[in-house]
């Protein structure tokens, strides 16, 4: 199969400048300790923002988590934590984090230390342990930004109680960096970011467009710079460079799969380790996953005049920190904007927050709109939690039965 | 409204099998509401001044089934067990159910709950995962607040005083929970622990004057049988402490009498972590039970800058002069599972021995549980 899948497919060119950068980036990351700039970790669904105002290099444990994953190192990193006595059930990013510190083992021989940790609880309550875990390891501060989970609706104190930890953030910063906040340093960093994120929202809206010229698996891999340097201009740079290919991707006719017969919705973070296989598995049966949900949790609105105030409502109300209904309003609209035909949801044992709930989210979206909803079982770093066979069996049955339909 | 020794024996047993029984026929009698809720964070007195009847809802022995339809099966089984008693009626009689915001499985249980199993009103108090600092207390403040007035539009409006009332009672069932646990620290032969902590159980599960004259009957009881005479003529057990999130596992307490050890203090959620640190009753009582939820011994699921559970704990278990720790959690519990790790280091580093024990509800092989129980005790023993 994988060979005809392979047939047509066209490589993004912009890839190499998402390496490069990407790999400029940690390595400024690595060597931060000699030019004098802090190091903080960061949660991914953090406000980075301000960070880059401070001069302060994030890094990302859980960006780092899906290289550990692509690569097939992340296995014997969370053995490690396994060992010091972490259950097997916990988080994998975490897991394998955990391990990284003690061996400096993956892709890029561990993470740089961080002089400081900012833990953001609006994707996870497990990055609060894992964050307390690394500043205790480390022996370093800890910001936690709490963000009220969101039910039905955000409430007006907990958006004040957001909205004054960002003042609090920025004291905690100010005190580690010894550095004065610039209200105008953040401004300029904020309109930066919400240019990438404009960008990114039109990148990933080329796959509106039929035949769709990405996936979201290309999605997955051109998403490191968005979470990571958001805010930055080479971020606004690049994802200008990506949109313009994917327009002319449109205008010559590429589809990023070739025949492109069934549009489907992704859910959940990927498996990483198993991702270009089931792209290729995928588009050999011209099926394309044109959304997701995960991607799009980083096209957040940030507003110019009045940042503080639209970042705090922009972080508490990310796809993770919502309820099962308010989950299914945004998975019905991305099958409705993208036309898609169903949904293949990832039932990630690592991952409760994304993962319990997705049983009646199928039957939700399934009542709603008619289209089938296919469940896998899988870990997105843990392969040892993960039977290839039967993902494979479930995920052709799928296929079969949009063929009948 | 006196309860003598073997109301409470009779009353104990009724928890033991049937924890909503009570519950249920209480209602039948009153004519009142009963609000089922599942986390020690719940502000009980606020409910209990509306003239409800708060019980705590705490799953069962019972391999899941319903709930599979819901629930992948790397969820902790105390979230599937209750979910499979909602989805089969067994939850009828609650008139509103409260989750407050703990850890990930209970903010995705909730939503479940309410879009399948729903008893008539659902309320969620998002908690703050922070607990200090001016801003995370306003919020709670608030979020208590909110709380109020939403249970009230459900169930009619309450006073201050009203409020008040209930802190009291609250606090004086908290008062005499601690006396109990003094009392056994010095003298655990007094009580089992089995018997303890269906008695703390219970008192989240039934009326609380009614376990407040329950306890001070039991504390009288234990007093009198306290008495010098025959003081020496006990074996003396291994004094051992829990940690974990709820201990209901009876035939485990069993054994673990049986194996010659006992519980003298823990770190439970229907254990002390459920009666630690009263309510000092200031002005406004919402400020005052902020005040509490803000100073209490944390859970895992809580986060303080200035508070390290870990040297709380040991200072505890060295307290209670343990001489063994027994984890006792459920499996896939995240915040219990993470913090195990350090708890563990920092007890090696006394020496103290500890042990971890995962359960399932429902598949507890208490055989298996009992060799590896002997043995722990056996190496404490020397
Ligand atoms: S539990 Fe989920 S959201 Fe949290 S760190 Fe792990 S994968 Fe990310
Ligand atoms: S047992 Fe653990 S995972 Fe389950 S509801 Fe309680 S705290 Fe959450």
């Amino acid at each position: 199969m994988s060979e005809e899948g392979k047939k047509h497919y066209v490589k993004i060119r912009a890839t190499e400048n998402m390496k490069k950068l990407m790999t400029d980036y940690y390595i400024q990351a690595k060597t931060a300790a000699g030019t004098g700039k802090k190091v903080c970790w960061i949660t991914s669904g953090g406000p980075v923002e301000f960070l880059i105002a401070m001069d302060v290099i994030p890094v990302y444990p859980e960006n780092h988590g899906a290289m550990c994953g692509a690569s097939r190192t992340s296995v014997e990193l969370a053995e490690v934590a396994e060992e010091m006595g972490f259950s097997r059930d916990l988080c994998s990013y975490a897991r394998l984090d955990i391990g990284q510190a003690v061996t400096a083992g993956g892709p890029i021989g561990g993470l740089p230390r961080p002089d400081f940790l900012l833990c953001c609880n609006n994707i996870c309550g497990t990055v609060l342990k894992w964050y307390e875990h690394v500043s205790r390891y480390y022996d370093v501060p800890m910001f936690f930004f709490d963000t009220p989970f969101i039910h039905k609706e955000t409430r007006e104190h907990a958006f004040e109680y957001v909205r004054n930890q960002c003042v609090e953030l920025i004291e905690f910063l100010e005190d580690q960096t010894r550095r004065n906040f610039s209200e105008n340093k953040f401004a300029e960093v904020a309109v930066k970011s919400v240019q990438a994120v404009d960008l990114w929202k039109k990148v990933l809206s080329t796959a509106e467009h039929r035949p769709s010229p990405l996936t979201c698996f290309d999605a997955f891999i051109h998403m490191a710079p968005i979470v990571t340097l958001r805010g930055t201009q080479d971020v606004v740079d690049y994802y200008r460079l990506l949109l313009s290919e994917m327009e002319e991707r449109i205008e010559n006719g590429i589809s990023a799969v070739p025949e492109e017969r069934y549009r489907l919705i992704w859910d959940n973070i990927p498996i990483w380790y198993e991702m270009r296989n089931l792209g290729k598995l995928f588009a050999s049966r011209g099926a394309c996953l044109v959304a997701d949900t995960y991607t799009s949790a980083w096209a957040v609105d940030i507003r110019i005049d009045e940042p503080l105030t639209s970042m705090a409502d922009a972080y508490t109300s990310v796809y993770l920190n919502i309820s099962i209904d308010l989950m299914v309003d945004q998975v019905l609209s991305l099958i409705q904007r993208f036309k898609a035909d169903g949904m293949v949801m990832h039932s990630n044992r690592s991952c409760k927050p994304y993962s319990l709930g997705q049983y009646d989210i199928a039957r939700m979206v399934t009542e709603k709109t008619g289209k089938p909803v296919v469940i896998i079982e899988a870990d997105m770093t843990d392969s040892r939690a993960y039977s290839e066979a039967q993902v494979r069996e479930r995920i052709e049955a799928f296929l079969e039965s949009l063929e009948r339909m | 409204m006196g309860i003598d020794s073997m109301e409470i024996d009779s009353m104990i047993e009724n928890i033991k099998y049937n924890p909503y029984s009570w519950a249920r026929s209480w209602k039948q009698k009153k004519g009142k509401g009963v609000i089922g809720y599942f986390c020690s964070y719940v502000p009980e007195e606020i409910i209990h001044a509306c003239d409800l009847l708060p019980v705590r809802i705490v799953g069962r022995n019972a391999v899941a089934t319903l709930s599979g339809a819901h629930l992948q099966n790397y969820c902790c089984s105390l979230a599937r067990t209750s979910l499979d008693m909602a989805l089969e009626g067994k939850f009828d009689f609650l008139d509103g159910t409260v989750f407050v915001h703990t850890c990930d499985t209970m903010q995705r249980l909730s939503d479940i709950w309410r879009l399948n199993a729903g008893s008539e009103e659902h309320f969620d108090i998002v908690l703050p995962a922070r607990l200090d600092g001016e801003n995370a207390f306003d919020y709670l403040r608030e979020e208590l607040s909110s709380f109020r007035a939403s249970i009230e539009r459900s169930f009619g409006k309450t006073t201050d005083e009203d409020l008040r009332r209930s802190i009291d009672i609250y606090n004086r069932n908290r008062e005499l929970l601690a006396e109990l646990y003094d009392m056994r620290i010095k003298r655990p032969e007094l009580l089992s622990s089995e018997k303890l902590y269906l008695i703390v159980t219970m008192s989240s599960l039934v009326e609380k004057s009614i376990h407040n004259s329950l306890l001070e009957t039991q504390i009288s009881d234990m007093k009198r049988s306290a008495s010098p005479v025959g003081l020496n003529t006990v074996d003396e057990k291994v004094r051992i402490f829990g940690i974990g999130s709820l201990m209901e596992e009876w035939g485990f307490l069993q054994m673990l009498e049986e194996a010659g050890a006992t519980f003298v203090d823990d770190d439970f959620c229907n254990g002390r972590r459920y009666f630690e640190q009263g309510i000092t009753e200031g002005d406004d009582p919402i400020m005052a039970i902020a005040k509490r939820i803000f100073e209490r011994p944390i859970c895992p699921c809580k986060y303080k800058v200035s508070r390290s559970r870990v040297q709380e704990i040991m200072k505890r278990v060295q307290d209670a002069g343990a001489q063994g720790v027994i984890f006792f959690q459920f499996k896939f519990c995240d915040p219990h599972a993470f913090d195990y790790v350090p708890l563990k280091e920092a007890l090696e580093r006394a020496s103290i021995p500890s042990i971890l024990i995962e359960i399932e509800q429902g598949s507890v092989s208490l055989e298996q549980l009992r060799t590896r129980i002997e043995a722990f005790i056996e190496t404490i023993r020397g």
